[in-house]
């Protein structure tokens, strides 16, 4: 049986880089992506959320994170919901906090940053860095030429092994 | 860093794919699997074959 780790990544992560950016001043802060559990559901406003997050948290066969500074934790940047489909990952939702939405953003890479955490979770589970996903139609050139990702059909999407090694290596210190 | 147009907000809701559609995305998905291992045993064989000349 081929070993689970001959297909993970050939370097070793320690670190996320200082992966997003104030908008207004180009200062950069180190992050961290942290999973989040149903007790953890209070720190989700509903309120401020296009999505039903707390859903997400009550479905047990997904794993929601949350995306923060290292010296803000309390504050999420912004949040990601993914599957383990077993030879790859589905991301199910993803979406910036509503300060890093819009014209007046506060951040900048929040999205891109919870889509490489994705990618090396695929990598971690063996999957080699495969991620499925759906995009509006009105962001799929924007997500190829960005994340090189490759459109499937109609709004279907998935990043593959290259590309999500790319992006890893983008957001990760090695 | 990848950074988004102020203008673009990269939120994804995906609906769940249908069988058919899964069923093709693994085939390719199989495809770029079989050509990584293949890309790596021939790394790793000429590795070996740079060690042994040694």
């Amino acid at each position: 049986m081929e070993n689970q780790y001959d297909k993970g990544l050939d370097f070793i992560i320690d670190k996320f880089t200082n992966s997003i950016e104030n908008t207004l001043t180009s200062e950069v802060f180190d992050t961290e992506v942290v999973r989040l559990s149903f007790v953890d559901a209070k720190q989700i406003k509903k309120s401020n959320w296009q999505f039903n997050w707390h859903k997400e948290l009550m479905d047990n066969t997904k794993e929601v994170y949350k995306l923060t500074t290292v010296n803000n934790p309390t504050i999420i940047q912004g949040l990601l919901s993914i599957e383990d489909k077993h030879d790859h990952i589905f991301m199910h939702l993803i979406e910036s906090a509503k300060f890093n939405k819009g014209k007046g953003k506060a951040y900048f890479g929040v999205p891109g940053n919870l889509i490489a955490y994705a990618c090396k979770i695929s990598f971690d589970k063996g999957h080699e860095g495969f991620l499925a996903f759906d995009a509006k139609s009105a962001l799929i050139k924007h997500y190829e030429e960005t994340l090189h990702a490759t459109h499937f059909r109609g709004l279907r999407m998935f990043i593959e092994t290259n590309a999500a090694l790319r992006l890893i290596s983008k957001y990760f210190r090695t | 860093m990848i950074k988004e147009p102020r203008e673009v907000d990269l939120s994804t809701k995906s609906e769940p794919w249908t069988e058919q559609e899964l069923a093709d995305f693994r085939k390719i998905m199989q495809g770029i699997k079989s050509k990584n291992a293949k890309r790596k045993q021939r790394m790793v064989s000429g590795n070996n074959k740079r060690q042994s000349v040694r």
